[in-house]
């Protein structure tokens, strides 16, 4: 007999267990839902940016022939929101509109045809009132308020003074200040939002499969707007599109669809069109940062001094959250105990920001790895100094009470230093090139979760049948990132057994547990986790099963994944075998796992709001980015990004690589050419020519160092690898500039009209100057 | 209503199958394929020409078929994500795009998958730029590209080894 | 599924079918490639009622050589203009003009006839309906006041097709075949500084082909464009130049615009450069020179400022690069 071993299943590159359907068309993504009789459902949306409504006819519209359904706030039980303390939001606009295309009523028709008529028959009279578009209009002494309980238009107000900042800002040899505006940035996945909803209407069911990132929220925000009870409410995550924030919470179109269905007692299909999709927005807010640094002459950060701004849209949504992350993620990173933080999310009339990839920490971090790049420069230190004169020596504890167990910094600059050439290239490069670099950090999952019930962070079921297949159940969203695969390979690797015997049913809430979604990046570390406990409580039962018919004592079987045996001499017993003897008598059986985050880990009380950050586990990356800059049209080119990523444990190298250059790619849009413009509140770029994703053409080969500083309880030491080096592009491009031209870029997306501007503001100065320096000779 | 709208009987080869179809002339060729055709393999990621999503070829040709009315397509051969794999066999892209990751949400990849396509039928053995510029006009969201190419790359040595395309 | 405005397609083999089709139906459209045209359409802007489809009229689809000049049928693809070896020889700066619209996939089915036929575009303008309704549309369609220039009554949508600046450095003329019969004409006497009309078509007339002269002897020209990405966008500004050198000098220079106004044109009072050496100044002069005449205004989200200053830039870029070109192929 061949000696068998357990199949290795963890750090081997794996496809995805669900790419052979994306390859060939047959992934079903919500849109792609249809039956002889789906109905259209389409949405009139507010033209006006903010208005009371002071009466809406429908009835034209209901008597159109062909139309089975028109909804508004009336047919709404209930607001909804993210967060429990602010759920302001409505499907559809009660009483007042408060953003350019805020969704007023809906349509259920036979066609398209139809719908857009009945549309256009509903009769809104809007009595308009003053609208802001600027965080610093709607915050002007007398503005009207957007929501009579934000006095001030002020979603949250949010701050930490920590350690002692004046004090270290006066102990330091070199203080500077940098002031930033970053624009509003979109996630514009691939799919646009959709919803396909049906009703049974003899027992009063819903089953709806939404495009999302959360479908246990949305699962909660229909009970509420609808009025049903959960029970009656099936959710059926189809293939998703991507989302990267923009489906981390519930969208008007997954309710609209649920509200359309169960009025024509019918299914109905809600697909939005890409503008809509801009509309429903959930991006990253325009921030405006003001940041102060105390360095001492070797590099180490003395205190950090700063405000943020955040122009949040019209609703709530996560702005709460956004805006405490921007605060506490100063730290984490690297070795500050002195921060002083004031931050203001406001309300506009604009749409609603959202969680979008690495959520709250993007601007800070722009903000202040250019700044320390400057300070660097001036004091004749090498950027990479400055970095490593600042590490952390984990384990710890920052100064916000954030745990910090694994730290794998250090080794990530090590690594892109190396492979970039840093040492012999940096400053000898030919002209109007330049070398940049910058560190970034993010959360594995927040570990306290926002609907607080009680159950643990995350649950999987393993159902083993007769035919020694093993069916993994999880609640985890994959959209497309690849937590199906993560969790399929823990749990192979954990019995030993071929991943080909496991299929993955992701979140389905007639069958699968009940997961918090895709987001933040908690479903590597807890779901992980969670399959790792369910598959070692699985194979305990197989073990009893195999030592029942081997007749030997449990602790005597020995495990080799396919093979049960109680010894060398042994033929021992197939899979299949121990599967049928675990089953006899029994039935089909279901093992569970679970997961939960440990106290220390859950953000400290030195502040309110500390909570936000508390992770179990922070990854960490390091990025060094080169560019050319056209001197005549100041385009820039990034001929090179060099990033390191501390994820613990590379679980699926081949998926660590593809989440670190998606992140930093997605970096490189936001940093050079993305950005939201409105006018008047219309959104002037709701397309994708004027909202500029990067082609393939002038996105840069990205080479990827996977550092593995594991974590202790990480799943085989894993943490996040999905969005800890997005942020880390921005400054690190910013600082490739800086390096090739001499100019500092303070806004962004640094497009080449901005950059010229800077361009020809130096020469301007330079001239000045040299004219000074000649006047003075 | 009464009003008649303008129809076209449309004949075509669909994936190697040849069918007519009564058709209005204002039909996009997306909106055919997806739901008279039922072939929801070719996705719609924007409001006309902005993403690729939608490739597929005609007369072997890649097009966008948001931009495309069905009733242009007399007598073409039309091919989609849908037919591309023969036998249940993934081909040689396809096998590409899935080992190479080059498909991660799986959102763009039939559009990207179609226009990689003509370019291995034009260029057997294409170099990284004759990549880049056969999927300029394809956006993707989510690789940053790295592993697309990567994913061509495979499948075109894979071809040049010999393999069958399908 | 997308709802279209109701519209009879139709599928001549003629020209002169085609002519008489449309002349029977007056307020439609022909369609070409349709990569602008059936955004339009879709976003409401166009409601044609009827569509004459032109890809199956054999005599637009050629490009054909003759000893003095060169004739490309309105039907030919933008990829197969940017493959012609022809074109490439005698007019390198169309070829490359081509072969940077849009992205490559709209290079296979867009033709040069549409290409010329470009709407203009308006950030205000080339929007859903849905939009354009909520900001009280504007005078290019429906609306009476410009968001660009709210006080006038002027459109200044920018012409943003990348190959008719290109053509008109070769003085190229079209052929047109209307209701009346065919004609002849400059290609530069195509447009008009209108935004909201800026072609001189008669209703129903078709571009059947463009003319373009060989010169007597070789010359050299190039295009070069503007966008943030480097595939998909249009023009922000886009420049072609076409240029000669003897004894070191410029002896003959010709500078094309797109992007930059509702129109594409020539750029005018270049004859000072004539006799300069392409040194420094005077390469820094003659982006100033087009940066004067580069007058876009904001019908884009990227700022005017830019688009003006880019215009001279490219041209500099372009000018510096000939120059070298030549300097080098003579010695
Ligand atoms: C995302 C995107 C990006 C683009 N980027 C660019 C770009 O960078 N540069 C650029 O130049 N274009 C760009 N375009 C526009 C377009 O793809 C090209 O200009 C293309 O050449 C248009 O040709 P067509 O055959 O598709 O024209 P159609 O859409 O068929 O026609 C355009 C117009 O011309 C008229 N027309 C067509 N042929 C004739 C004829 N023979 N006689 C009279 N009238 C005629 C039509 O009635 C219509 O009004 C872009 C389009 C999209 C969707
Ligand atoms: S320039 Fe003025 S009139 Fe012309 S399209 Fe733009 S907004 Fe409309
Ligand atoms: S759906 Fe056709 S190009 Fe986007
Ligand atoms: S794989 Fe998601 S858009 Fe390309």
């Amino acid at each position: 007999m061949n000696e068998t071993s357990p199949a290795q299943s963890i750090g081997v590159p794996k496809p995805l267990v669900d790419g052979p359907e994306k390859t060939t068309g047959k992934a079903m993504f919500a849109a792609d839902f249809q039956t002889a009789e789906t109905l259209v459902g389409r949405i009139l949306r507010s033209p006006v940016a903010h208005a009371n409504i002071i009466a809406m006819d429908i009835a034209k519209a209901e008597a159109l022939p062909g139309v089975h359904a028109v909804v508004t706030e009336a047919d709404c039980s209930d607001s909804y929101g993210v967060l429990p303390i602010a759920m302001n939001e409505w499907a559809l606009a009660r009483g007042r509109v408060r953003y350019r295309g805020e969704p007023v009523a809906a349509v259920a028709a036979i066609d398209v045809a139809t719908a857009q008529r009945a549309l256009d028959l509903i009769e809104v009279t809007y009595e308009e009132l003053p609208a802001y578009f600027t965080a610093e209009a709607a915050r002007a002494e007398g503005a009207v308020l957007l929501h009579d309980d934000k006095p001030g238009n002020i979603e949250r107000d949010a701050e930490f003074d920590l350690g002692d900042v004046d004090a270290e800002l006066a102990a330091a040899d070199l203080v500077r200040e940098i002031d930033v505006n970053c624009a509003e940035v979109c996630q514009v996945q691939m799919e646009p939002h959709a919803a396909f909803a049906e009703y049974d209407g003899a027992r009063e069911r819903l089953t709806i499969r939404p495009s999302t990132q959360v479908p246990f929220y949305v699962h909660k925000m229909l009970a509420r707007t609808m009025g049903m009870a959960e029970g009656h409410i099936r959710v059926i995550k189809p293939h998703i599109g991507g989302g990267f924030g923009s489906r981390t919470e519930t969208l008007q179109s997954d309710l609209i669809a649920g509200l359309l269905a169960r009025k024509a007692r019918a299914t109905v299909k809600v697909v939005l069109s890409r503008e809509e999709t801009f509309i429903t927005h959930r991006g990253r807010p325009e921030s405006r940062i003001k940041m102060k640094v105390g360095m001492k002459a070797d590099g180490t950060i003395t205190a950090v001094d700063f405000t943020v701004q955040q122009r949040g849209g019209a609703y709530s949504g996560y702005g709460i959250v956004t805006i405490l992350y921007s605060g506490s993620m100063i730290y984490g990173l690297y070795n500050i105990v002195s921060a002083r933080f004031q931050g203001v999310r406001v309300l506009t009339n604009t749409p609603p920001c959202g969680a979008f990839r690495g959520h709250g920490t993007v601007k800070t971090r722009f903000a202040f790895e250019g700044l320390i790049d400057d300070m660097a420069r001036e004091l004749g230190l090498d950027p990479f100094a400055v970095r490593r004169a600042n590490l952390l020596v984990a384990p710890t504890m920052t100064e916000n009470d954030l745990l910090v167990n694994s730290y794998g910094l250090d080794q990530c600059l090590d690594w892109v230093e190396n492979a970039s050439g840093w040492k012999s290239r940096k400053g000898k490069l030919a002209p109007n090139k330049g070398l940049g670099m910058a560190c970034s950090h993010y959360i594995s999952g927040a570990s306290k979760p926002k609907h607080w019930t009680g159950e643990p962070h995350a649950t999987i079921h393993l159902r083993v049948d007769w035919d020694a297949s093993i069916t993994l159940l999880t609640g985890a969203a994959e959209i497309g990132q690849g937590s199906s695969t993560v969790m399929a390979q823990c749990v192979a690797e954990t019995l030993g057994v071929d991943m080909g015997r496991i299929n993955v049913i992701s979140s389905d809430s007639a069958l699968t547990p009940k997961d918090n979604g895709s987001y933040s990046s908690r479903v590597t570390f807890m779901v992980g986790n969670a399959s790792i406990d369910a598959a070692q409580n699985l194979k305990a039962r197989l073990v009893e099963a195999a030592a029942r018919k081997l007749e030997i004592p449990a602790a005597d079987v020995e495990c080799l994944g396919e093979v049960y045996r109680g010894g060398q001499q042994d033929q021992g017993l197939t899979f299949e075998e121990v599967v049928m003897e675990a089953l006899s008598g029994e039935g089909t059986i279901t093992v569970k796992g679970n997961y939960d985050t440990i106290p220390e880990s859950w953000g400290g009380r030195k502040y309110r709001g500390a909570a936000i950050g508390g992770t179990m586990a922070f990854s960490y990356a390091a990025q060094v980015v080169e560019v050319t800059v056209d001197p005549h049209t100041a385009e820039i080119t990034v001929d090179k990004v060099w990033v390191a990523h501390d994820c613990g444990k590379a679980l699926n190298p081949l998926a660590v690589e593809g989440q670190v250059q998606g992140s930093v790619w997605m970096g490189m849009g936001q940093a050079m050419s993305e950005e939201t413009a409105f006018h008047e509140g219309l959104p002037l770029a709701a397309n994708m020519l004027d909202y500029r994703v990067p082609t393939i053409i002038e996105s840069p080969p990205i080479e990827v160092g996977i550092i593995e500083a594991a974590d202790p309880h990480g799943p085989f030491g894993a943490k996040e690898a999905g969005e800890g080096s997005l942020s880390g592009f921005l400054p690190a491009l910013t600082n490739a500039v800086a390096d090739a031209m001499g100019v500092r870029a303070a806004e962004l997306p640094l497009t080449p009209d901005r950059l010229l501007e800077l361009l020809e503001k130096k020469v301007r100065e330079d001239a000045a100057t040299s004219g000074r320096n000649r006047g003075a000779a | 209503m009464t009003k008649t709208i303008a129809k076209t009987v449309l004949s075509l080869n669909l994936n190697g199958v040849v069918r007519d179809d009564v058709i209005p002339d204002n039909l996009l060729l997306v909106d055919y394929l997806r739901e008279k055709a039922s072939l929801t393999g070719t996705k719609i990621g924007c409001d006309g020409g902005e993403c690729g999503a939608c490739t597929v070829l005609i007369d072997g040709r890649p097009r966008h078929a948001c931009l495309t009315l069905a009733a242009t397509c007399q007598d073409s051969e039309i091919e989609t994500i849908d037919g591309l794999s023969r036998d249940s066999r993934l081909t040689a892209l396809q096998r590409g795009f899935n080992e190479k990751l080059g498909a991660q949400c799986g959102f763009c990849t039939p559009g990207m998958i179609m226009a990689s396509e003509a370019l291995l039928r034009r260029i057997p053995n294409p170099s990284e730029t004759d990549i880049r510029d056969a999927l300029a006009a394809n956006i993707c969201r989510c690789t940053g590209y790295v592993k697309i190419i990567e994913a061509v790359q495979f499948a075109a040595q894979a071809l040049t080894e010999g393999e069958p395309a399908a | 599924m997308e709802l279209l405005s109701e519209l009879k397609l139709h599928h001549p083999i003629s020209v002169e079918d085609a002519v008489s089709l449309h002349a029977a139906a007056p307020t439609g459209r022909y369609l070409a490639g349709g990569s602008d045209l059936l955004v339009n359409v879709r976003r409401g802007i166009e409601q044609p009622g009827s569509l004459v489809y032109l890809d199956n009229i054999a005599e637009l689809q050629s490009i054909t050589d003759a000893p003095d000049q060169i004739t490309i049928g309105a039907g030919v693809t933008l990829r197969e203009l940017a493959n012609s070896a022809l074109v490439h020889e005698h007019f390198a700066a169309v070829a490359q003009a081509a072969g940077e619209v849009a992205g490559p996939s709209h290079r296979e089915y867009g033709t040069l006839g549409g290409n010329l036929c470009l709407d203009t575009r308006c950030v205000f303008y080339n929007q859903s309906e849905w939009w354009r309704a909520a900001n009280n549309y504007c005078l290019k369609s429906r609306g009476d006041i410009c968001h660009v220039a709210p006080g006038g009554k002027k459109c200044f949508a920018a012409f943003s097709g990348d190959v008719a600046p290109a053509l008109l450095l070769f003085d190229a003329e079209v052929e047109l075949a209307g209701p009346s019969g065919r004609r002849r004409m400059a290609l530069a006497e195509l447009y008009r500084n209108d935004g909201m009309d800026h072609l001189t078509l008669e209703t129903g007339e078709l571009l059947v082909a463009v003319h373009v002269a060989k010169p007597s002897v070789p010359v050299t020209s190039a295009y070069a464009k503007s966008r943030v990405r480097g595939s998909i966008d249009f023009p922000l500004a886009g420049v072609a130049l076409r240029m000669a050198m003897r004894d070191g000098r410029i002896a003959e220079l010709r500078v094309g615009l797109t992007g930059v106004s509702p129109l594409p044109f020539l750029a005018g009072k270049l004859d000072k450069f004539i006799g300069r050496a392409p040194d420094q100044a005077c390469l820094e002069d003659l982006r100033d020179a087009i940066r004067s005449q580069a007058k876009a205004m904001k019908t884009t989200v990227t700022p005017p400022h830019y688009r003006r200053r880019v215009a001279g830039a490219l041209t500099l870029k372009l000018a510096q690069s000939l120059a070298q070109d030549l300097v080098e192929a003579s010695s």
